[in-house]
């Protein structure tokens, strides 16, 4: 019975493997027969990919680097400051860290555009620095911080930067990477702002050359999803350990 | 005198906390709150260029608009179709990495890895295997595919948390097999289902990035057509109205489902 079971686990696990192995094997079979001509087409008559790609990592790379900065303070406030109507407050984020893209859209559009820099980098990065996704999960997961270290370097130094970068963050940590992750790879998947509040081509991101697939054959589709996995693939491979740890959304 | 120090020490360090919210609430008001208060306003208006207060019109519209309750119709039947599967599936596939796999862990890695892996980069595949189905299917799947990470992760992290002394209490009762898991370990993770079922509802709702690069366009087959579709088309069309209506009543619908969410789990906690 047992072996059965895990017989059919395995297998359940290797259908949710093959998408991603197929994509894999498939970029280097462009004729039918292996061979990296499908990687040579790409690299060396598509450069269109090249410019989309570098936008990519602008992107995910600024919004993750800057969101951490942001929900750091924010959760820790969450944590420790006294105020009315905090756990209010709190639901508010939660509730606006459930709404779908679809909602949130025409809002962004509109302030973006009064504020001047729709079709700008700033435009793509800025609301998404300020998602309410991080401050939830860093602040559940502070619940369980060691409140004396805190009251320890107090003593030391009346300074909320350092406070915060040498007592709180060390022990966090693992939250910060967790979500540093899911971040990257919100902002590097992200479909919707890139599609409709960018008209400026220099400026689109690797989703866009995907939607606009039926341009390109296979033979140059299968290489381009291959690298574009690529970055997330490493970036779970260096971290899957802390991304398993430390999203706690919810306490049990 | 000594006392009235400490209290302003204290008061000043509190201050001092509050301050660290700050920019994320600034943020918040300034590219979320603010903006969706306009869109609030451009529901209730007629026009851009008059701006005549139009009370409720422009929502019977929406909800009268056959485009919106086909999309409608679709959300809510992916919901009640793939939720239940996607969470049952998560359960065993949870129990089976925690108490059946002691050796191959990194099994878990095919179900993690799809939440982040980027859905354009897949898609390809998953046009070639169901070219000639022409229902919604496909958009199931990948639906299943992309959701039953985080809900592993949230699952098994709730089940390593239980101890294993509850089990030899619970064996040496006689209890066993499929039973021990039935009586026991579902209870306990109770809280963490629930939870696991919101996050998937609302992610259902995002189905939308999906569903755009499979069928490859604005305008899929009915069957294909999502709430989020709708809303895409108008934004496209600059029907402000139409999807301002639209964006509040999704908005309104995901707030109260969170609510009542809330509110249910509050009950049961006391």
């Amino acid at each position: 019975m047992k072996h059965l079971l895990r017989f059919l686990l395995y297998l359940l696990a290797a259908v949710f493997f093959l998408p991603t192995l197929a994509t894999l094997l498939l970029s280097f079979f462009p004729e039918g027969e292996l061979s990296l001509s499908g990687y040579d087409d790409l690299f060396f008559d598509c450069f269109s990919f090249y410019t989309m790609f570098w936008n990519s990592v602008i992107y995910a790379y600024a919004i993750t680097a800057l969101q951490l900065v942001v929900i750091l303070p924010a959760a820790f406030a969450f944590s420790f400051a006294r105020f009315k109507h905090k756990e209010t407050l709190f639901f508010f984020y939660i509730i606006l860290m459930m709404m779908p893209l679809q909602v949130m859209i025409l809002p962004n559009y509109i302030g973006l555009r009064d504020m001047g820099i729709l079709n700008t980098r700033a435009g793509i990065i800025l609301p998404m620095i300020f998602s309410p996704f991080g401050v939830v999960v860093l602040r559940q997961y502070m619940k369980n911080i060691d409140a004396s270290v805190i009251e320890a370097t107090r003593l030391e130094t009346n300074s909320m930067v350092r406070l915060l970068l040498h007592a709180v963050a060390p022990q966090v940590q693992v939250c910060l990477y967790a979500v540093g992750i899911f971040v990257f790879a919100e902002s590097w998947n992200m479909l919707e702002q890139p599609m409709l509040l960018l008209q400026d081509k220099n400026l689109k991101t690797l989703t866009i050359f995907f939607n606009n697939s039926t341009s390109y054959g296979d033979q140059i589709l299968y290489p381009a999803s291959v690298v574009f996995m690529i970055p997330i693939l490493l970036l779970y491979l260096f971290f899957h350990r802390e991304l398993e740890r430390g999203l706690t959304l919810h306490d049990s | 005198m000594k006392q009235n120090v400490s209290k302003k020490e204290r008061l000043s360090w509190n201050q001092k906390c509050i301050l660290c919210l700050v920019p994320s609430l600034l943020g918040l008001l300034l590219f979320y709150i603010f903006p969706y208060l306009r869109v609030l306003y451009y529901s209730l208006i007629n026009n851009q260029f008059d701006k005549d207060f139009a009370g409720l019109k422009n929502y019977i519209d929406a909800i009268q608009n056959e485009y919106f309750r086909l999309a409608f119709k679709n959300s809510i039947q992916l919901i009640i179709t793939c939720i239940p599967v996607l969470i049952v599936l998560a359960i065993l596939v949870s129990l089976g990495l925690t108490f059946l796999l002691k050796r191959f862990k990194m099994v878990r890695v095919a179900f993690i890895l799809p939440m982040l892996i980027p859905t354009a980069s897949v898609v390809l595949f998953f046009q070639k295997v169901f070219s000639g189905i022409e229902n919604e299917l496909p958009l199931y799947l990948m639906f299943l595919w992309k959701n039953i990470g985080i809900c592993i992760i949230l699952l098994t992290a709730a089940l390593t948390t239980i101890e294993e002394d509850i089990y030899e209490a619970a064996r040496l009762d006689g209890a066993g097999g499929m039973m021990l898991h039935f009586q026991i370990t579902l209870p306990l993770i109770l809280p963490t289902i629930s939870f696991s079922t919101l996050m998937a509802i609302v992610n259902s709702f995002r189905i939308f990035r999906e569903s755009y690069l499979y069928y490859g366009g604005n305008y899929p087959p009915n069957y294909g057509y999502t709430l989020q579709y709708y809303m895409n088309n108008n934004f496209l069309k600059f029907d402000y109205q139409a999807l301002a209506s639209s964006s509040v009543l999704t908005s309104f619908l995901v707030a109260a489902i969170v609510a009542v969410f809330f509110l249910i789990e509050r009950r049961y906690q006391r």
